[in-house]
């Protein structure tokens, strides 16, 4: 032991207190500019205790480095998947708080609950009392020119099969056609099911500045249209009512307007329930060069189920003899085969590869 | 020549930067696909570092899925005034301090354990470090002693020395950068790293 280390106290480490703080810094790499580096080098050089303590302090820390844990892929997958859905939810009471905030201001009430709850109360009966007179005074007007009617502020664009008259049926056309789909909310959809065979009734209600309900069973063309806004205009809907959406078309997938909707909700809806809903539906429709490409777009998707789905409509539809290989295709297939991270697509798209890829010939 | 390459390298470091704003704007806007973007770029070590701070593998999954969500909500306050990893990162070590600090008040939440067949205890940890020594026998024994002593002496730490201790030598950091994510001094930091190695060397029979 040298003289400088004799004059120091030491520190609990065995090491002189003084030079303890930047032996550890040291060990820990980075803290330390060139300067101080070298003095804790000379230091160490002559000190047999901090020398020792250094060593201790490099040594803790390759102990605690080998205990580290790495998260497997599986634990991530699974926190991907848990996160969409609560990211699902988040995005459904957000859309809920927006709508309220708009009209109440939260930052306004929170700090004021009484005075909040004394204005909200003064509102209410503000628009009990004021709001029949107002409506007595200002009967709803129709969109189009039609004569204006009495009470009702629902329309009926689209009858059901059975009571449609060609007026009632015009009717209902012109109403839907001058309803600006762009500013209209679907607020719900009821399916009212038929008798064995029969195609269910679908009811649609629009909210827009004249609530609306159209009605008619998938294969109506105003119903359609409806149903295939909703997909092609994902952002502005709910998860369930374009899964609903997805549902409902299914049945009408050999129809092009309808296989290009669920092509692009299968593409590009934010959310995976419906995106693996329209691949679904897409698995029977007409094997159209669209469907294909939609297919091997899913097999990129980030969700691993999505692309379980791809592969597996891909391949069924192989089967079928549907499918017309080419060079893209076969490239996706070889990409998917060698990198996807799930075990399964890459058997798959393996198997899908050796069905569809070029053949030796003997 | 290696003035050009170091350009080059200075030109791919602004591109990518650039990109990835364009995508935390894209997420801004609502854009849910960019916003799952970000998430799968910072994913897995948000994952890494929820496993090794809270070193209980079944709540790392509830720190990822609060930070993001936190993240999520939060998105329209980051101003690019830092760069979004470190904005993600803050987020992150507050919502394991938080964890932290709530476990270290229920008394029932101390290790992660688990019976084995033989009726004692072990933690994730444990088990960790006896998969690794199967590779390799001799170090088994050793390997599981250690083991024991590192599980007890990490719960000596309090949950801010904890997180400066794996910020600065899991995760590489600087000690100005955790200081800047506690939202606190370099010198805090610093004596925090202080006192957490000193604490570890205590506990540790083979480090005295």
């Amino acid at each position: 032991m040298d003289r400088e280390s004799h004059n120091s106290t030491q520190a609990a480490g065995g090491a002189c207190s003084e030079w303890e703080p930047l032996l550890i810094l040291s060990a820990a790499g980075e803290e330390l500019d060139a300067a101080e580096e070298a003095n804790v080098a000379e230091h160490a050089a002559h000190c047999e205790n901090c020398a020792a303590a250094l060593k201790r302090e490099k040594e803790l820390l390759r102990v605690m480095g080998e205990r580290r844990v790495e998260p497997d892929a599986a634990l991530l997958a699974s926190c991907r998947a848990k996160l969409e859905d609560a990211l699902d939810r988040e995005e459904e009471t957000s859309w809920l708080r927006r709508r309220i905030g708009a009209l109440v201001p939260t930052s306004w009430i929170s700090p004021r609950p009484a005075w909040s709850a004394a204005l909200l109360l003064l509102l209410g009966f503000a628009a009990g009392l004021l709001g029949p007179r107002y409506l007595e005074r200002h009967p709803a007007r129709p969109a189009t020119g039609a004569p204006a009617v009495a009470a009702p502020n629902i329309a009926v664009a689209s009858v059901p099969r059975q009571d449609a008259t060609p007026a009632a049926e015009a009717s209902g056309n012109t109403g839907l056609a001058a309803l600006d789909l762009h500013t209209a909310d679907v607020s719900g959809i009821n399916v009212i099911p038929a008798g064995a065979g029969e195609p269910p009734e679908v009811q649609l209600q629009l909210q827009a500045q004249r609530p609306m309900t159209v009605q008619g069973t998938v294969d109506d063309s105003n119903v359609k249209r409806v149903l295939t806004y909703v997909l092609n205009n994902g952002d502005r809907f709910d998860p369930d009512l374009r899964i609903n959406a997805v549902d409902l078309l299914r049945a009408r997938s050999s129809d092009p307007e309808v296989r290009s909707a669920l092509c692009h909700a299968a593409q590009s809806d934010r959310n995976t329930a419906v995106r693996l809903k329209a691949l679904e539906a897409l698995n029977g429709a007409e094997p159209q060069k669209m469907v294909q490409q939609t297919l091997l777009d899913a097999l990129n998707d980030q969700n691993p189920g999505v692309r379980i789905e791809a592969i597996n409509a891909l391949q069924s539809m192989a089967a079928r003899g549907q499918v017309v290989s080419d060079e893209h295709m076969l490239s996706v297939l070889r990409d998917r085969m060698q990198n996807d991270p799930n075990t399964y697509i890459r058997m798959q798209s393996a198997a899908a590869f050796r069905d569809l890829g070029p053949r030796q010939k003997f | 020549m290696s003035v050009a390459l170091e350009g080059d390298a200075r030109q791919a470091a602004a591109a990518k930067v650039a990109e990835e704003h364009g995508l935390i704007r894209k997420a801004q806007a609502g854009d849910r696909l960019a916003f799952e973007e970000l998430v799968s770029r910072y994913d897995k070590d948000v994952l890494r570092l929820a496993m090794n701070l809270v070193r209980r593998p079944e709540d790392a999954p509830d720190i990822y899925q609060e930070s993001f969500l936190r993240v999520y909500r939060n998105l329209q306050r980051f101003r690019f005034e830092c760069s979004f990893y470190t904005w993600l990162y803050r987020i992150v070590t507050n919502v394991a301090l938080d964890h932290l600090r709530r476990r270290s008040s229920r008394r029932e939440d101390q290790a992660p354990a688990v019976e084995d067949g033989e009726g004692t205890t072990r933690d994730f940890f444990d088990r960790q470090a006896e998969q690794r020594a199967a590779a390799n026998p001799e170090r088994s024994l050793l390997g599981q002693e250690l083991g024991e002593q590192i599980a007890e002496a990490m719960k000596q730490l309090s949950p801010r020395e904890r997180l400066v201790f794996e910020m600065k030598h899991h995760e590489g950091m600087k000690l100005r950068a955790i200081g800047e994510l506690l939202g606190t001094s370099e010198e805090t930091a610093k004596n925090s790293l202080f006192r957490a190695t000193r604490k570890l060397r205590a506990s540790l029979k083979f480090m005295r």
